[in-house]
């Protein structure tokens, strides 16, 4: 396993004053929503419409109150929570235990790396060590998980645009994906295979092998993807140079993840801040310099490609570790294995003080962040020391992604801002929890 | 790294690696500005409200350790008993921010409020603190003063109360042979 | 008479058996009883033949709310074919759309536009509540989220699980065609709306 190359030091970025700064996009003084101009205020030009809760692309329930001038954008406004869920109320009230399937069902698209944010917070407070088979398989998993994401982006990015082709094509490798996190989960979507402190079950004989057929495959489909796309004049001409975010709006707007490297800047949590095993992962990591549709289209597709070489890096790594642990060995906080419940005591009452009561977390406070398909997604996690959580809170890449609606739309057409919406890939679970 | 030079520097704590500086509230948006500029803290990554209503009263007995750590597998460890530490006040206002550097810094700065007690908005700060904001004042009821647009972001614009606060009920509805949630 | 049930075909009932002689009786009609059947008689050979053209022809209208639109668009998709049964053309509009499938938790803000868009649709017309948040509230039994979308709207189907295979969805949606093919009314002519 190569070591990460030494980076060089990414330049220290202009810190802007956002209120003060020449040449920024970000409207004055409300951020997130697009005033209409001077010119154009209290004109019968001006038509106020709903870019509805319910509308065909398939981003979910985001609701915009556009103001056209014929077809041209003048004035948005993003009105969100349509889908809001009390994910955070709700998991205060479930035992540490039982909180793992919520946060799956927060950015449903990448659903593992919510639940490895989660997961990993909880094992932080906790000072638990995960065994390496557990990690090289959640990385493998995650990155899975980054692949779906990104052909579903994929693909209902350019139905959207009009591609619809790629719609097909691309379900059908996220069929494939799917299979494996069946294989080994039970469940094609939300599997609740990672638990606090490793994984719930062992990985199944056949994993390797269909998961090494995949890594073969992925490639030559992403070059169709390619073939089909990148010299396509009508697809070029609709994604380049539209929905310009540039890299210092896109710091201050507290931009990361594919935006953040679309707009210029080298910031990839996975390699920065490396957590699971991705500081003993060769991958690069893509950047981009315009900031455009195209180049968040660009990176994406490039991630998916590196995400490829990671789960072949992790199989390779996880071939060698059969037959090791995959869940750590507290029982203060694991289920002990059910052959030792017949046997030992101590292991039943274990087993029962974890199943009824929940097994406790110590006091304090901890905010983890991974490098979700999205972006940082993060957890924030108050612990009373008591068997629940006192305070959950996920930082979405999503709700902060939609606030750049507003910069990036600057008098573009209504076909262009689908696009754009399109490119920043926002999941209105992750916006709004 | 010390972070006492910030305005309104209360104290910093150290714990699982992270580091949190405690900053009156009144000055939270110099300490930002300072954050900022200075100490090159060009992201604000999260802002988030924490209610401590009934805070270490619900007869938590605290995490049951050994004198010398966890210790796995010995059975009946009793050991020392940990209380949560009493808050002074009910709120909290964690400001999670980052510095896009090799090796990448994070900070958290606290500020501590009682019930109606207003915090100055950081959105001239960093825009991206708009709809921060706005949800944690839409879901815990802290009002920023100068913010721009301080309306309900994630409920209906008409929802009475805030949500996420410890004294609002979790709703829904009964449930037969559950617990008593 | 046969003790037990009546059958469809007690009554001289051909339902979808017009058009294909050798199929056994559907899994609505083993399951029916004897008082639903009532309600199915009186079908004319007209009306079997317009129920037969509706239940191919039964198009969704794009509403995709959370998880489960993406195990929704997944039917779409190549493995499981809904053009098979003629459902590939999701309408945008919902005056064009003959069938909501809500596929997702309901949050509270989110039940006016529901409603307003089940009103815009023209009859006749079928819920399907696809997943457990749209059938019960699934795992979210709090202060946003609806139980069960049959509190604002009148459901045909429901459709279990978290997310339901893009399979399952396809047996609901077929359990569908066969109800509405034996002549069982669509649910705002038989239901109202839960009210506890």
């Amino acid at each position: 396993m190569a070591i990460a190359p030494e980076r060089p030091r990414t330049r220290a970025w202009p810190v802007v004053h956002a209120d003060q700064y020449e040449g920024t996009r970000i409207p004055w003084p409300v951020p997130t929503a697009r005033p209409v101009p001077e010119r154009l205020r209290g004109s019968d030009d001006v038509l106020r419409i709903n870019f509805g809760p319910n509308h065909p692309s398939t981003h979910g329930v985001l609701r915009l109150v556009l103001d056209l001038d014929g077809e041209q954008v003048v004035g948005l406004d993003a009105v969100i929570g349509y889908l809001h869920t009390g994910f955070e109320k709700t998991m205060e009230q479930k035992t540490w235990w039982k909180c793992i399937t919520y946060p799956e069902r927060i950015d449903y698209v990448g659903f593992q790396n919510n639940e490895l944010t989660f997961v990993l917070a909880v094992e932080k407070l906790l000072d638990l060590e995960v065994p390496e088979k557990a990690t090289w398989m959640r990385t493998l998993l995650c990155e899975l998980s980054r692949i779906h994401s990104h052909l579903i982006f994929l693909g209902t990015s350019a139905l959207e645009l009009g591609a619809v082709s790629m719609f097909w094509y691309c379900f059908r490798e996220r069929e494939l994906v799917l299979d494996l996190f069946e294989m080994v989960t039970g469940q094609r979507m939300h599997t609740r295979y990672f638990q606090v402190g490793g994984l719930a079950e062992d990985i199944p004989e056949g994993f390797y092998a269909q998961c090494r057929s995949f890594v073969e495959w992925m490639p030559k489909a992403l070059d169709d993807y390619l073939a089909l796309l990148d010299r396509n004049a009508i697809w070029l001409e609709r994604t380049k140079g539209i929905g310009v975010l540039s890299a210092d709006d896109a710091i201050a707007l507290g931009q990361t993840g594919p935006v953040l490297r679309a707009s210029g800047v080298d910031w990839d949590l996975r390699r920065d801040e490396p957590h699971l095993s991705y500081g003993q992962l060769d991958f690069r990591v893509p950047v981009y310099a315009n900031g455009d549709v195209y180049d968040r289209y660009r990176v994406r597709m490039d991630e998916m490609r590196e995400s490829t070489r990671i789960v072949d890096q992790c199989l390779r790594r996880l071939e060698r570790l059969k037959g090791h642990p995959w869940i750590a060995d507290d029982r203060k906080v694991v289920l002990p294995p059910r052959e030792e419940l017949h046997t030992s005591m101590e292991s039943l009452i274990h087993h029962f003080k974890i199943v009824t009561e929940g097994f406790r977390v110590p006091e304090g406070e901890v905010y983890v962040a991974t490098e979700s398909p999205r972006g940082e997604q993060g957890c924030y996690l108050v612990s009373e020391g008591g068997p629940k959580p006192w305070r959950v809170h996920f930082r979405a890449p999503s709700f902060v992604a939609l606030e750049a609606t507003a910069t990036c739309v600057h008098e573009t057409l209504v076909a262009d801002l689908i696009a754009i919406v399109g490119s920043l890939d926002a999941v209105m679970g992750d916006t709004d929890r | 790294m010390s972070y006492s030079e910030l305005p309104g520097f209360v104290e910093q704590a150290e714990a699982f690696g992270e580091t949190t500086v405690t900053v009156e509230p009144a000055r939270i948006r110099d300490a930002c500005l300072h954050a900022r500029d200075e100490l090159g803290f060009q992201m604000l990554v999260d802002i988030v409200a924490t209610d401590y209503l009934n805070w270490g009263g619900r007869g938590v007995s605290g995490y049951i350790a050994t004198a010398s750590g966890r210790d796995l597998n010995f059975p009946s460890t009793q050991g020392l008993q940990t209380l949560p530490e009493v808050k002074a006040r009910r709120f909290s206002v964690a400001y999670h921010l980052l510095a896009l550097r090799q090796p990448p810094v994070r900070v958290r700065l606290k500020c501590w409020l009682d019930d109606g007690e207003p915090v100055p908005s950081v959105v001239s700060v960093w825009p991206t603190a708009d709809w921060h904001e706005r949800e944690q004042f839409d879901l815990m009821g802290i009002r920023f003063d100068g913010h721009p647009n301080l309306k309900r972001l994630i409920m209906d614009d008409d929802w009475e109360g805030h949500p996420l606060r410890k004294d609002y009920p979790i709703g829904g509805e009964p449930v037969r042979f559950s617990e008593a949630e | 008479m046969a003790d037990g049930p009546k059958r469809l075909r007690d009554y001289g009932l051909q339902s979808e058996r017009l058009l294909w002689p050798t199929k056994g009786p559907s899994h609505f009609e083993e399951e029916m009883g004897a008082d639903e059947i009532e309600r199915a008689l009186g079908l004319t050979t007209l009306e079997k033949a317009v129920r037969w053209a509706q239940t191919r022809s039964m198009w969704p209208d794009t509403f995709g709310l959370a998880c489960c639109a993406i195990e929704m668009m997944s039917i779409v998709s190549a493995r499981y074919d809904i053009a098979r049964f003629g459902m590939e053309a999701f309408r945008s509009s919902p005056r064009q759309a003959d069938l909501l499938i809500i596929s997702g938790r309901v949050a509270h803000k989110m039940a006016a536009p529901i409603r307003q868009i089940y009103d815009q649709m023209l009859e006749p017309k079928w819920v399907i509540a696809m997943g457990a948040c749209a059938s019960s509230g699934g795992m979210f039994n709090n202060y946003t989220i609806l139980q069960g979308v049959d509190r604002i709207l009148p459901v045909d189907v429901y459709v279990p699980f978290c997310p339901p295979r893009p399979e399952a969805l396809m047996e609901g949606i077929i359990r569908l065609h066969e109800a509405h093919l034996a002549g069982v009314a669509p649910a705002y002519e038989r239901r109202e709306v839960a009210t506890s």
